[in-house]
Parts: C-alpha cells; structure tokens; sequence
C-alpha cells in the first residue's frame, strides 16, 4: 500500500500534468482555427460557414504539395499564400452580394454554409474519400517536469503562440491594423479618410482564410487529412468565438484554452462522451448570460 | 435583402396570390395523391408523405424566419422532440395517434417553453447560435442515453390505425397515412396563415420591423417572441410525431444539425415568409434530392448550388419568384383595367 | 449514372454472350451504403466487392441462369435516409434482395423495412452482436462475423502469447463500439486476463492524447480498441507519436487497421494484432485468386468488408439455386443452415440466429502486411444462439 502522497504526485504526474498539456495542445490547434473566424467576423459581420472546409483545403493542399517534394517549412509559408487568392474571390463573389444588405449576418452564413457544401464534395471529388496522413515533421519528444511531450505538439504550442502574437501585433499595432479597426469600427468614417474599405474587406476575408489554410498545414500531421476533416474543428470553433467574444482575439485566446481544459480535465471524471454537451451547454450559457462573449469585438477594442 | 424583400404580408393582393398558390398546390397533391392510389403506387406516396412531413419542420422555421426574422439553426431539436415522444409513446405506451400527439404537444409546449426563454435571450445572429447550440447539447444527450437507444435509435414503432371519428386511417396504408399528413398540413397552413394575418402575426412583423417600437403599440415584444416560438416548437413536434408512424423507427440523426440545414434550404428555396414556400420547397427538394442521390454521390455540390442561387439570385424563393406573374393573373381577372 | 450502369452493362454484354441468360429476366439485388460521408470508404469496398463478384457470377452464366444486377444507392450514414432507399428499391426497383448497410441503426431499420414489405436482406459489414442476438429478425442475415466471433480468435492468440495481461480497453462511443468491447472482455476475461481501465470516446474523436494519462496510469500490457477508419489513424499515429507503442501490444476488433487506413497510419500500425474473419493473406487458392481479382480491378486490397461483399453474392447464389426461386419464403428457407465458399473458406449460415459460422484468425501487422498469427474453428467461435423471435 502507498501513501496518500505518493498516490496524489504520482496522479499529478501521470494523469493530470500530461492532460492538461494535451490538453494545450488541443487548445492551440482551436484558436487557431478561431482566429480566422472571429477576425472575419469582427470586421464583416460575417459568420464563416465554410471555415472548416478552408482549413480542409490547406490540409490537402499541403499533402498534395508535399507529394511533389516540397518540405513542411517551405509549404507553412507557401499554403497561406496559396489560400489569399481563394478567400479574396470568395468575398469578392460570393460576400460582397449580399454585404449591404439588412440581413447581412444571415445572408452570409446561409451563403458560406451552402459554399462549404460544394467545397467537401469537390474535395471529395478531387482526392478520394481515404484517408491520408502526411508525415511528422518533427519526431521524438521531450520531457518537461517529468511529463512526457511530443516534439512536434511543443513546435505547434510554441509556434503557435508566436502566430497569435503575431496577429494581434498585426491587427493592433501596425498601420494596416489600423485601417482594419477604423473599417470595422465606422466604415463611412474610414472611407472618407481614406481608407480603400473594399480592399480591406476582401484583404481581411483573404486573411482569415490563409489562417484557416495553416491551421490545415500545421494540424494535418496529427489529425490526418480526409475530405470530412472542416467538420470536426468547426463546432469548437465556433464555440471558442462565441464565448470568447466574436470578434475579439483575447476572447478568441482565453476562451480556446478555457474550454479545451474543461474538457480535458472534466474528461477525466466524466464519460468523454458528455464533454461535447457540456462545453455545447457552457456556449449556451454564456449567449444568456453575456451575448457579446467574454470580451468586447474588434472594432471597438 | 432576403427578409426585406420577403412578402409583404400586410398587402392582401400578395397574401391572395400566396393563398392561391397554397390552393393550387394542394389540389395538385391531391390529384397526383388520387393517380398514385389508381396506380397502386406506394413508393412515391410514401415519399411525398415525408416530403409533407418536412415540410412541416420547414414551416417551423418560416414562422420565426419570415415572420419574427428570426434564423434558428437547431429547429430539428424539437422535430425530434416530436418524434422521440411519439416513438416511445407509441411502443411502449399505448399504440394511440391521439395521445401520440396529445403528449407531443405537451412534452413540447413545456420543454418549448423553456427552450424560449433561453433562446429568446438574445437577438439576431446570437439567436441562430443559441439555438444550435441548444440542439447539439440535446442531440448528443439523445445520442448517449441507451434508454432512447443511443445511437441506434429506436425501432419496433407499431403501425398503427388512426380513429377520426368518421372514419379509420391505417399508417400502413400509403394513400391513407398520405391524405391525412396532406390533410394535417394543409390545416397547419390554413391555421397559421390566419394566425399570421391576425393581429398577432402583425405584431411579430412589426417586431420585425423594428423592436424598439412596439412597446409604444401596446404591446410586449418578449411575449410574442416567445408565443412565436413556442408555436414555431409545437409545429416542428407535431411534424416530428408523424415520422416514426411512417417510418417506424426514429434515430438521432433527426435531431443533428444536418436535419436543421436540411429545413433551412427549403425555407429558402421554397420561398421565406410564405408558409406555403417551404412546403413547396420541400416536395421539390425531397423529389430532387430522390433522383440526384441515385444519379451520383455528390448530391451535396448539386443541392449547394441550388440553394446559393437562390439566396443570392433568387431570394424570395421559388414562390417569391412566381408570385408577381401570378399577382397580375389575379388582378386582371378581378378588376380588369 | 455511372455506377448504375455499370452492372447494367455488365448484363447485357452477358446477354449477348450466353444464350442461357438472353431470356431471363435479370435478378436485382438492392445495395444501400454509404457513398458520402464518414464511412465512405468502407461503401467503397461493399460496392467493390459486390461489384466484382456480379461480374464473374454473370460471365459464369448468372445465378440459376439469370443475370444479376446491382441497384446502389447513398444512405449518408443516415439510418433516415436508408430506409426511404431501402423502400424505393424494394418498391420501385424491384429488387430480389438488398444489402450493404453499414451502421447497426441503418442496418437494424431497414431490417425492419425488409420484414414490413416481405423481403430479405443481409448486412456485410455490422458488427454489432444486437443485430443477430436480441434484435434479430427473420428477414435479416449477416454473414460477416459479429463482434463476439472477432473476439474468439483474438482472445485465444492473446491467452497464448501473454497470458494474464492486464488489459485497458478503448472504444467508440457508438453501438458497434460498445459492442466489441463487451465482447472482447468477456472473452478475454475467460481466459484469465484482467481489466484495468476502460474509456469510450465519441466518433470522429479529434485527440486521443487526452486518454494517455489514464491509459498509462493504469499501467496495462495490453490495449485493445475497436475504433474504426479516420479514428484509427489518428489514435495509432498519437500513440506512436508518444512513444506509447513501444511497451504497448495494440490488439483490436475487425475494421480497426484495415487494407484502407493501413497506408495512412504507417509504421504505427506495426505489430498490431486484429481479430478478422478475412484477411488478404489467407493462402488459399480461392483467397489468392480472389485478392488478384480485386487488386487488378481497383487498385487496391480487399478488406474484410469487400471480401464480406463479395463472397455475400455466392450466398444469395447459393440459396437461389438451391430454393429454385427467389421467392422471400424459398430464400429464406434455403438460406437456413446452407453452406457456401467465400475467398476465407466455407461459411455456414446459422438457421437459428441468421448469423454465418466461419473460422476467424488473428492477424497481425509485419512491416506493413497483415500476417496470420492464430486461427479459431468456426463452431468453437460462434458462440450460443440468443436469437428467440423466430
């Protein structure tokens, strides 16, 4: 018979450490799926549908790049390039139709929610219903504290990280950031001080899109690549944006890693199968109680 | 654009053009219900009976998008609701049509109730939000709890004969069970048609309109949002409670999201704010859908297609669409100018 | 369009091949499964192996001299969808006979369809023990193995090469999962291993690394799963990338690692032992000839579910042949207790549970091939009767 003590560090070490850490890297691989959402909500007032078939796109591209020859690294920078041109036709053709309208917030998420059906198929139609994998691109792993971590999962949590700084510093301390806030925040305004606010719109569409295509390059070595994959991330992200805030990053970010730990650590205690209804059931409270989210939106931070 | 430019239901020239429609399309489901019975069909009119019990689901979503502009994306939690209480009443109960339905309507009015309060919390996009959430949490309760059948679902729903006092409808019987789901339908438009033309439809098209000011009308805008829901609830269940007499199963995939984006396609396609639209869309849909899946797998790319052109070219929908023509017929005929 | 025609074509070629066949009405046999979706893969090897076996059925003269055609249709993995195809095949297609479904709910309600319109249907693919136990029908026949018979052979292997492990058990939170588990554990429990933790996670779970710190708290030998497709690939490869394969033996039901998701999990599958009723490299000549067969026309391997598919083809074959109709009640009957040869060997159909009797093997993953490792006789796998409705 062991002591109490040693029972409880040995729980600590072998049971909760690690899953709060996986439960990390979970967390980072949801902002950043809900980083392009909340950003294109924050300034379009638009609710991506097809969000998770952009992130199906970067998978695929970077499998069938990488089939090619070209290497993980080359491929994290080319994919998101690759993607600006797809999300600035999307707003383009398919936003900007309905964009003035009363009903903008419908209008859009019943159009990106009909183009996020033909995009599965298609992806279907192109590469086959199998699913792929490409392969690790960082093996090994290391130990911190005694607990066990994939390499790759601390690139992704580091690099991670740095994307979501990255973006903030983007959107709150650049010029750029800056028309991006003006157009969101007053669009009349910032069109007559001359803000090109069309561009803005399509540029800010494009850019959530790419951060969607790179989530898809990042993520596909640990949750494979199949033509149904946009949906498995969607509903947290969605989840992650509401309760965070839509439209605010800080939101996007506390509320990613709040709700990944609750399911991580609740999944220890509960069947897992009751972590989905309880984190659905969190979303649901928190529209009650604080519609607008944790945090305020973008163009009013 | 699609909600501004939707009916204007106050005009009564376009509600006799809608009324007309509604007319036409029962009498032509009708006649076609009377060929399928001469032709010994049962296949396509069982068929059709889904598509008019979807339809159903599908004017629950009218109700609160077209009239209160309200989008709900989980209208087929209470479809299931519907379904589930009329399943286990039905099999382990007692194999009665009335108290399926009886208990349906309570179990909904209750749980509805609630479901209102929450959901009516908030406005807007946050309102399509909530109300997926709400039927994603109840969805993977159902999906769970091996009492309902888990992920199986439940099978062994009895076909039952249905009492109407002068006469007696076996679910079996496709023309039968297919005459009174277009009977029960028919009536549910007839009802809310009314309704919606009453006072109280105004008030939620003034709600609509403008929130802010209907208090200054007299009226409490909560109340009618909830009323509003409440009944949108009642018709999804009654809808729901007809499937698994149909079908004689009922399974959770009812109540996932796929069945809610299911009814909002119709709403859109058929025609928003017409009540008649989406039960057009849903015999249109349901036909299509029937023919495509044989054709090809990708189904999804076709109906995708579909539906985009319609929220974006098309945006009152199919009766929308033809209404203007059929507004001018009338017009012509009544006042000749 | 294309897949309609196929097997059309297929029968008129023959028609204009064998005089025997020029008069005879075709016989149509239904296929319901999932052609979009998340079991998409495994309707493609239900529609491969049904496929392949209507071809050489018909340029070998047809079953009782008539042609055989196939009618597919998608049922989304929607148990809603498969019933309304299941009736548009028996109503509109006319068709004999109908198969193919693939989730227990679908296959359990269109059972029900078969019995309300008087005809008869056989699933390839269900594992679940319901399906052939406390939920049977007598319309309804399976004749790949249920989860209880996957065990058998595995239980066996595992008794021999680790005796007393402590065993941590993995599965899907669906009926299919739920069922192998509990069949698996019975099974093993009986022959002396032990359990010492057990998680059941949802469908197309995204992260099985929320599951190590318990699996490795309990410390086990031995993890058996029977998460299937896309789940696999994600648990093996997060395992692998852990490093909780090094000291692990991975066993698990049929459909976990399969000639389909092999490619995508790579060297985490290695070592992994599965209890099958089919494998590629049973060497027999029927199975070798079966497998060049298949590859040659699609390019890949058969799994156990287009092995299943196809040797479900000479079933029907048989039972029509030796009823002399295709009536429901003459199919029936000589389906009861008939014997037929598939690529793993001659299965027997139950009479009293509509559940085929078939030798099961334990197979496991060498350097990227599946290896035999262990066999169980067919009798000593099946297991009691439990079916009491007809």
């Amino acid at each position: 018979m062991r002591s109490p003590m040693a029972e409880f560090l040995d729980y600590t070490q072998f049971v909760l450490a690690p899953q709060v850490l996986n439960g990390l890297s979970l967390g980072v691989a949801v902002i950043l799926m809900a980083l392009g959402l909340t950003i294109i909500f924050g300034l379009l007032d638009v609710i991506n549908m097809a969000h998770g078939e952009f992130y199906a796109i970067g998978a695929f591209l970077a499998l069938a790049l990488g089939a090619l020859g070209l290497n993980f690294w080359i491929l994290l920078a080319l994919v998101p390039l690759l993607m600006v041109p797809l999300g600035w036709l999307t707003e383009r053709a398919l936003i900007q139709r309905v964009f003035h309208s009363r009903e903008r917030h419908i209008l859009t998420l019943l159009l990106t929610f009909g183009f996020g059906m033909i995009l599965e198929d298609v992806l279907k139609l192109v590469f086959g219903a199998n699913t792929q994998k490409p392969p690790m691109p960082i093996t090994g792993g290391t130990e911190i504290l005694g607990v066990f971590l994939p390499n790759y999962r601390l690139f992704l949590i580091l690099f991670g990280a740095a994307l979501i700084l990255a973006v903030w510093v983007a959107v709150f301390r650049t010029r750029l950031g800056a028309m991006v806030r003006a157009a969101a925040y007053d669009k009349d305004m910032a069109s007559s001080l001359g803000v090109p606010v069309r561009a803005v719109y399509s540029g800010t569409f494009a850019f959530g899109v790419a951060l969607a295509g790179l989530s898809g390059v990042l993520l596909a070595p640990i949750y494979s690549v199949f033509p149904t994959m946009g949906r498995d991330f969607i509903l947290m992200a969605f989840t992650v944006v509401i309760v965070g805030g839509m439209g605010s990053i800080q939101g996007a970010v506390v509320a990613g890693i709040l709700l990944t730990q609750v399911q991580a650590i609740s999944s220890l205690y509960i069947s897992p199968v009751w972590t989905d209804p309880l984190v659905f059931g969190i979303m649901v409270m928190v529209l009650m109680v604080r519609p607008q989210g944790l945090f305020g939106r973008l163009g009013n931070a | 654009m699609l909600i501004d430019r939707a009916p204007a239901p106050t005009l009564p020239r376009a509600r006799d053009a809608v009324h007309a429609i509604a007319v036409l399309f029962f009498t032509a489901a009708l006649a076609l219900g009377a060929l399928g019975w001469w032709a010994g069909d049962s296949f396509y009119l069982r068929l059709a009976t889904e598509a008019l019990i979807f339809a159903g689901l599908a004017m629950s979503v009218d109700i609160l998008l077209g009239y209160t502009g309200l989008l709900s994306l989980g209208q087929a939690l209470w479809f299931g609701v519907g379904a589930y209480t009329s399943a286990v009443i039905l099999r382990d109960v007692a194999a009665s049509f009335w108290l399926a339905m009886g208990a349906t309507l309570v179990v909904t009015t209750l749980a509805g109730t609630v479901g209102g309060l929450i959901a009516n919390r908030v406005k807007g996009v946050y309102f399509a939000l909530i109300t997926f959430g709400l039927a994603q949490v109840v969805a993977k309760v159902v999906y769970n709890t091996r009492e309902l059948g888990a992920s199986d679902g439940l099978i062994g729903v009895p076909e039952i004969t249905i009492p109407l006092g002068f006469a007696t409808v076996d679910a079996a019987n496709p023309a039968g069970f297919f005459l009174l789901v277009l009977a029960l339908v028919a009536l549910l438009y007839a009802g809310l048609a009314y309704l919606m033309d009453a006072p109280f439809g105004r008030t939620l098209i003034a709600i609509r309109a403008n929130e802010k000011r209907v208090p200054f009308l007299g009226f409490n805008p909560l109340v009618h949002r909830m009323l509003a829901y409440v009944l949108a609830a009642n018709v999804a269940a009654l809808a729901g409670a007809l499937y698994p007499m149909l079908r004689g199963f009922v399974s959770p995939e009812l109540l996932f999201f796929q069945t809610s984006g299911n009814a909002v396609i119709t709403v859109i396609v058929g025609g928003v704010g017409t009540l008649i639209g989406p039960v057009v869309g849903s015999v249109l849909l349901t036909a299509l859908r029937s023919v495509v899946g044989t054709w090809t797998e990708h189904h999804l790319i076709v109906i995708g297609v579909l539906f985009m052109l319609s929220v974006v070219v098309m945006p009152k929908g199919l009766v929308g669409a033809v209404r203007p023509w059929l507004q001018r017929r009338l017009s012509g005929s009544e006042s000749p100018r | 369009m294309t897949r309609m025609t196929t097997a059309a074509v297929t029968a008129a070629l023959l028609l204009t091949a064998s005089t025997a066949a020029l008069a005879a009405e075709p016989i149509r046999v239904g296929v319901v499964t999932p052609l979009s979706g998340t079991y998409t893969p495994i309707g493609q090897q239900v529609r491969w192996g049904l496929e392949l076996a209507a071809k050489e059925i018909n340029a070998a003269g047809g079953v009782a001299g008539r042609p055989l055609e196939l009618m597919f249709e998608d049922e989304e993995a929607n148990p809603a969808v498969a019933v309304q195809k299941a009736e548009k095949l028996f109503q509109v297609g006319k068709v004999d006979f109908l198969t193919g479904t693939v989730n227990s709910g679908s296959t359990l309600a269109v059972g029900q369809v078969a019995e309300r319109n008087d005809r008869l249907i056989a699933t390839t693919v269900s594992f679940a023990d319901s399906i052939t136990a406390d939920k049977c029908s007598p319309n309804v026949f399976r004749v790949n193995a249920r989860a209880g018979q996957q065990s058998a052979a595995l239980a066996e292997w595992l008794s021999k090469e680790k005796p007393k492990s402590k065993v941590f058990y993995l599965g899907p939170d669906y009926e299919m999962g739920r069922s192998t588990v509990a069949a698996f554990k019975k099974a093993a429990t009986d022959k002396g291993s032990a359990e010492v933790g057990e998680v059941f996670a949802p469908l197309d779970n995204k992260d099985y690394s929320q599951y190590f710190g318990q699996l490795r708290a309990s410390r086990p030998a031995v993890l058996y799963t029977s998460v299937a497709g896309n789940d696999t690939v994600r648990l093996l490869s997060q395992m692998e990338e852990y490093g909780l394969l090094k000291n692990l033996l991975v066993v698990g039901a049929s459909g976990t690692v399969t000639s389909q998701n092999i490619g995508a999990i790579g060297k985490a599958a290695e070592g992994f032992v599965t209890g099958v009723g089919y494998s590629p490299e049973i060497d027999t000549p029927a199975n070798k000839a079966f497998v060049k067969a298949f590859t040659a026309a699609y390019g890949k391997d058969p799994d156990l579910y287009g092995a299943d598919s196809y040797g479900l083809l000479y079933f029907y074959k048989a039972a029509v042949e030796k009823a002399g109709a295709t009536d429901t009640a003459s199919v029936r009957k000589a389906m009861e207790g008939i014997q037929w040869a598939t690529p793993q060997g001659t299965k027997t159909m139950r009479a009293g549970d509509h559940q085929a009797v078939q030798d099961m093997y334990a197979v496991r993953v060498t350097g990227g091939k599946f290896t035999i490792v262990g066999s169980v006789p067919g009798e000593a796998a099946i297991g009691p009767d439990a079916c009491t409705k007809f």
